[in-house]
């Protein structure tokens, strides 16, 4: 088998059957942001906006390099934002400027 | 030589840090998404406790239910879902439960290879090695390999049945009682049951529980 014919078989998430390493028993309670990103992702199913078939492959398509380098939750809240703009839910200016706006009220609230 | 003078700013004391780049993000969308009124804060609050409802507990007591009932063992067997919620478990999933059941011959192990699909209405939000490489790669190649990397050894003559869960199809492990457990209460049986042995990746023994 060529070596793109194995890139097309196998996706990013498609690892099942792969050699890996020694299982470490890791585990952390997660951070407020990523109980809530969790949180929103079964909201955003609830009403049938994004489903988990979805979220996993958005995922997917945030290619090896992202899926390698992301923790879980940065991978999702990630996909979240590019599948909300493959339906054209939100645009990508509409989230730069609302994550400027989050920082800057952060700031704002640090500020003696 | 006056102290305060100048016009830098001094490090501050914060209560909470400066959130990072993905909690930001996390925050805009949800903000947009709410200013959309395509959904509402109270709705992700609401899920949040939810989310911290669910633990391990609720599916030891579904396990314990199992070995104690044997027609309720048989219901839970035929169909997951309707046991957990005639058990009084929501489903806030659009899921089913397939409930695998360990004997003599037969052991069995959950893993979800695509991703980290995992019966959260029983057993809350799964571990991080559940979600990471190494398990989800290894446990449908190897899994006597792995069961031994959790201190498992099965012996030769058992079947090894590794089950992929899906986006919609997931399992829960109902593991065997152990020997020496006649005279327990529902509530020690229930004591005994870990997540882990849910999983599959361990047996449920005596010495691991707190009852006895």
């Amino acid at each position: 088998m060529s070596q793109t014919e194995q890139l097309l078989k196998k996706l990013p998430n498609d690892i099942g059957g792969m050699p890996a390493d020694r299982i470490e028993r890791t585990d952390h309670v997660l951070e407020p942001w990523e109980k809530r990103c969790h949180a929103l992702a079964d909201v955003l199913d609830f009403h049938k906006i994004l489903n988990t078939e979805e979220k996993r492959r958005g995922v997917e398509s945030l290619g090896a390099e992202m899926v390698g380098k992301l923790t879980y939750y940065e991978r999702w809240i990630a996909a979240f934002a590019f599948i909300l703009f493959q339906k054209q839910i939100l645009t990508p200016d509409e989230l730069a400027r609302k994550m400027a706006e989050v920082e800057a009220r952060h700031l704002e609230a640090s500020t003696p | 030589m006056t102290t305060h003078d100048h016009d830098h700013d001094h490090p501050k004391i914060i209560d909470e840090p400066m959130p990072g780049y993905y909690e930001i993000m996390e925050t805009a969308v949800r903000e947009l998404l709410v200013e959309k009124k395509l959904i509402s804060p109270g709705e992700i609050r609401r899920q949040i406790e939810v989310l911290d409802s669910r633990t391990t507990a609720l599916g030891a007591k579904v396990v314990a239910r199992a070995w104690v009932d044997p027609e309720f063992r048989a219901r839970l067997l035929a169909n997951g879902r309707a046991a957990c919620e005639e058990f009084g478990i929501s489903f806030y999933d659009d899921t089913q439960l397939i409930v695998l059941e360990n004997t003599d011959k037969v052991h069995n192990l959950i893993v979800c290879t695509l991703c980290s699909c995992y019966p959260r209405p029983v057993l809350g939000l799964p571990p991080d090695w559940y979600k990471a490489k190494p398990y989800r790669a290894r446990a449908v190649k190897e899994p006597r390999k792995v069961l031994a990397e959790f201190g498992t050894e099965i012996p030769d003559d058992v079947e090894i049945r590794v089950s992929d869960s899906t986006a919609t199809v997931r399992y829960l492990v109902l593991p065997q009682r152990p020997a020496g457990t006649k005279d327990f209460t529902e509530e020690q049986l229930a004591a005994l049951v870990t997540r882990d042995a849910m999983i599959g990746v361990v047996k449920v023994n005596l010495e691991q529980g707190i009852a006895v």
